[in-house]
């Protein structure tokens, strides 16, 4: 216990971003390592974190050791798209019961478990998560993951992230030193290549990094690696040979972009492909980076025309929307990378924000947002349905942009509300995306159905607001 | 790239854009190592096979894609259906994300659950702070009149003493002395959400009627539902047909407001529910019903320990399981059926008379909780059709055996087989090595059905990629008009789907059905 112990510590000791570098260590942890206030509506856990940082890697069987809980409330609920294989939302779990648990058969039915899978799917790798109880009752899932890669010749790797070891925001950090430790830089990829990049914690929900990827091969950059949407695990574990690296939801992977610079020195940024100054922000300093470590330096130029063309065409575009959306109050609840890049890409077509929340937000995305609002007030931390509720009001918020879990509330305040977050089921990323966010803000403030939904019964006076 | 202000694509259509197609292509190519395609459909044929099947049935470590939730999930949906009451998971914090994700995802409502945030400092020390911080947090925070306390896994495997805890934390002021704050253990390595759900309104019942004393019997019924995706709809339908019949009964444990508030600018959270009054009252009803046996075993044992004489069902659906209902219902409280029920019945069956030729000899696949698969299979055999296969991960072997006299008792069941703990990738095998016609169950189908070609009915919690379905009945002669009209459905649907090719199939693509 006391070295995962030291572990989290460790993985929240980080110096990476400039911002949150600077403070003193107290200050770092207290960012992120808060545990939650017992007794109040919440998040998910560390275990959740690191099985949805995971997950997207499509071709890999993800294998939950624990009773039946953390994965038949939870499998497949993620809305990441694969281009192929679709085993990673096929749900594997070991399923222990009681009997199990007293009589300590969990570790053979882990190796019996990741035999079968072996058997029946031949998957390119095996992620083996610890769970609470497995982790209570002392487990030792690194040394069957072990046996188990030895015995199968086949990648059987450990993701120690039992929930009750901290927030989903840790989760996603166990998960890239699980990476870190069993996965990349085990395969040496065949033809390494001066514009090979690395993206960090772009989860290619809807399909949203494959609406940017155009971009880049237009620019003739590969994506050696985009960890987790998407990827294989060939490209994961030869991710090493990239010559820079982006980090889009740096909550979940700064630190596994900082270790990879430490260790094999690829330079890294912390860019969004929200919005379009957000995009072509990225775009640049991709190329830059590529540049300065030796790719041919005309790559700057054809960035830049690149850039030039896109934002022309798609400001065109959004001229469409521009005059329906222009003063439109939106309150957003959604955290991490979403808080500041979201906000930053509507203000560009005109909408007000009344609110942003910023919850598992890092200190950097929290500067951030203030530097885009400047106004502190609009921040808000994770807040009671209620709360959120009347906020909604109080502001006069004309739309809610966040979640699932939270969608029904601005629905019971009569209020439109679109899905940002991991359900969704448009891609907003990239120039393309800021298009069809621009659409579906309109379609949702606009539809014809609020005036009767608002509107009292014919024979109700009417309400006084 | 192919879109455009007026004509922004939406990911289904946009990836289907040729630009993109090659992208996905050459993806495949370069990082996934492929088999050739002969291998690949070798592959995929061999997992049709009686082979296959063999060592798919024989795997003992593995579940592969369940059908059954954890315990605390049944205690949270429990709660639920209480006045006033929230649900104060002890342990871990992700577990309640789940829950509350899982029944928002169903139910198109908000759930609000909290936890108590336990850490490793909890795993080592134990949760009692977390308790009583957490209670004080929860009482203050959301003014309820009642909090339920139920556990994870990780409370269980420490051994936290609930009670012990509670007695505490109200002594420490964070709660008042006589608030209640109801209990159950749950832990998610034993049973299933159905088993969760009965832990939780014992305790519910206890912590009422475990001091008070029981009155002379009044002339009321308690009618425990059980856990049930449609309680929406079903407990609505069960109390007009129990006002038709002017019965006294009390719902214990209702969920059907809660989950579904209307839209009307106030923020609920909570409604409607079994008011503490009426839970306290009845403790002196004389009877106790449950509508899903595997729902309610500890439940009603505590019933009968009480005085009640109580009695169970296999979740109501059908015309023989609503009459049977109904005739208990009459029996023990002397009231007639009246006849605008009778009427209600006739139709139902006037309906099956009128559809029974695109029924019969339909062949099933049912999985889902014990008593829903019970229910199912029985309905399908009273409209002609074989219920193949019958699956369910949380059914037992009493179940098994249960569900076997049930099979034994038409001709309809002569070829049905029991699958107690299998999992869904089992059933995947069943539905290619002796296929059937319909396959029943939740949103989770959609993959057996896209792999099988079979057609899947959404029936059964939860049903996550459709919209309202919780809202109509399954119960009552009106349930039973429900379900043959989205069996029916499926089967139309599908067969114009298969005859309406022009010049080709259409010579049965028919206009009159």
């Amino acid at each position: 216990m006391s070295s995962l112990n030291a572990k989290n510590k460790d993985a929240f000791h980080e110096l990476a971003s400039e911002k949150s570098g600077s403070k003193g260590p107290k200050a770092r942890l207290r960012n992120c390592a808060r545990p939650m206030a017992p007794g109040t509506a919440v998040g998910g856990c560390a275990f959740d974190g690191a099985k949805v940082a995971l997950q997207p890697i499509t071709d890999v069987a993800h294998l939950i050791h624990g009773p039946l809980a953390c994965e038949g409330n939870s499998w497949d609920n993620r809305g990441a798209a694969s281009s192929g294989p679709t085993l990673w939302r096929t749900s594997f779990t070991t399923d222990l019961t009681e009997i199990d648990i007293v009589m300590g058969h969990s570790e053979r039915k882990l190796f019996k478990a990741i035999r079968e899978i072996k058997d029946g799917y031949a998957p390119a790798a095996i992620f083996v998560y610890s769970t609470c109880v497995t982790a209570m009752i002392g487990d030792d899932i690194d040394v069957v993951c072990k046996r188990a890669t030895d015995e199968f010749a086949l990648p059987v790797v450990p993701v120690n992230a039992p929930g009750f070891v901290g927030s989903k925001n840790l989760g996603n950090k166990l998960a890239g030193e699980a990476l870190l430790k069993h996965v990349i830089g085990t395969v040496e990829p065949d033809e390494p290549g001066l514009c090979d990049i690395n993206i960090l914690g772009e989860f290619n929900l809807s399909g949203e990094f494959w609406q940017v990827k155009p971009l880049l091969d237009k620019l003739g950059i590969r994506v050696r690696a985009c960890i987790p949407g998407d990827a294989r695990y060939l490209q994961v574990a030869s991710a090493h040979r990239s010559r820079a690296a982006m980090t889009v939801c740096s909550t979940a992977f700064v630190a596994l972009a900082r270790k990879m610079q430490e260790r094999w020195d690829i330079p890294f940024f912390e860019g969004s492909f929200y919005g379009i100054s957000g995009t072509s922000e990225a775009l640049r300093r991709i190329a830059d980076l590529l540049v300065k470590k030796g790719a041919d330096p005309s790559l700057l130029h054809r960035t830049e025309i690149l850039v030039a063309e896109e934002e022309e065409k798609v400001w065109k575009r959004l001229e469409a929307y521009r005059p329906r959306l222009e003063g439109k109050r939106v309150l957003l609840n959604t955290g991490g990378v979403k808080s500041w890049s979201v906000v930053h890409a509507l203000m560009e077509i005109g909408m007000e924000i009344v609110g942003t929340s910023v919850k598992k937000s890092t200190l950097e995305d929290r500067e951030r947002v203030k530097q885009t609002l400047k106004e502190e007030n609009l921040l808000f931390e994770s807040m009671s349905p209620r709360e959120l509720f009347s906020l909604l009001l109080d502001r006069k918020a004309d739309i809610m942009l966040s979640g699932g879990r939270t969608q029904y509330i601005a629905l019971k305040a009569k209020l439109p509300w679109l899905d940002i977050n991991q359900e969704r089921h448009h891609a907003y990323a990239g120039y393309e995306g800021m298009v069809q966010l621009a659409r579906q803000i309109d379609l949702a403030i606009h539809n014809p159905m609020w005036p009767q939904v608002r509107e009292p019964a014919p024979w109700e006076p009417a309400l006084v607001v | 790239m192919p879109q455009s202000a007026e004509k922004a694509l939406d990911h289904a259509p946009l990836f289907c854009e040729p630009e993109y197609r090659q992208m996905l292509a050459e993806k495949k190519l370069n990082f996934e190592c492929p088999h050739p395609d002969q291998v690949v459909s070798d592959q995929r044929e061999f997992t049709q096979t009686w082979e296959y099947r063999e060592k798919n049935l024989g795997r003992q470590a593995l579940v592969v894609n369940p059908a059954k939730a954890c315990q605390p999930l049944g205690a949270v949906f429990a709660a639920a259906g209480f006045e006033r009451t929230i649900s104060f998971v002890h342990g871990s914090q992700g577990c309640v994300a789940y829950y509350r994700s899982h029944l928002s995802r169903h139910f198109k409502e908000p759930s609000s659950v909290v936890s108590s945030s336990m850490t490793e400092d909890a795993a080592v020390f134990g949760g009692l702070k977390n308790m009583v911080d957490g209670l004080a947090n929860t009482y203050k925070l959301y003014s309820p009149k009642m909090i339920a306390v139920s556990t994870t896994c990780m409370a269980e495997v420490i051994g936290d003493d609930l009670h012990g805890f509670i007695e505490n934390a109200k002594s420490e002021g964070s709660v008042p002395r006589d608030f209640d704050v109801p209990f159950a253990h749950t832990p998610a390595f034993v049973g299933s959400h159905v088993d969760g759900y009965d832990s939780m309104v014992k305790g519910v019942l206890e912590n009422f009627w475990k001091d008070a004393a029981r009155k002379e019997a009044t002339a009321s019924i308690n009618i425990i539902p059980g856990f049930d995706g449609f309680c929406v709809g079903n407990n609505r339908e069960l109390k007009r047909l129990l006002d038709l019949m002017q019965v006294t009964y009390m719902f214990i444990q209702d969920a059907s407001d809660q989950f579904d508030t209307p839209s009307d600018g106030k923020f609920r959270m909570y409604d409607g529910g079994t008011s503490i009054n009426d839970v306290k009252a009845a403790l002196n009803a004389e009877w106790t019903l449950s509508l899903q046996y595997y729902n309610t075993r500890k439940t009603l044992d505590y019933c009968r320990d009480v005085g009640q004489a109580a009695t169970s069902f296999h979740y109501p659906l059908g015309v023989e399981a609503t009459d049977e209902f109904l005739m208990v219902i009459s029996e023990i409280s002397s009231r007639e059926i009246p006849e605008a029920i009778r009427l209600e019945r006739g139709r139902l069956i006037d309906a099956m008379a009128d559809s029974q030729a695109w029924l019969y000899g339909k062949k099933y696949a049912i999985y889902g909780d014990p008593d829903f698969v019970y229910a199912m299979a029985r309905f399908i055999m009273e409209t002609g059709g074989e219920p193949t296969h019958c699956l369910a991960t949380n059914g037992t072997s009493a179940w098994e055996d249960e569900m076997k006299e049930l099979l034994a008792s038409s001709p309809f069941g002569k070829n049905a087989q029991v699958w107690p703990g299998k999992d869904l990738w089992a059933l995947r095998s069943l539905l290619f090595t002796e296929p059937v016609d319909l396959l029943i169950g939740n949103s989770y189908g959609k993959y057996l059905e896209r792999d099988t070609g079979t057609p899947l009915v959404r029936l059964m919690f939860p049903i996550f990629d459709r919209h309202h379905h919780h809202r109509f009945p399954l119960m009552g002669y009106q349930g039973g008009l429900r379900l043959l009209t989205a069996i029916l459905d499926k089967i139309f649907d599908n067969l114009d789907r298969e005859t309406m090719h022009a010049g080709v199939t259409d010579y049965s693509y028919d206009l009159t059905r």
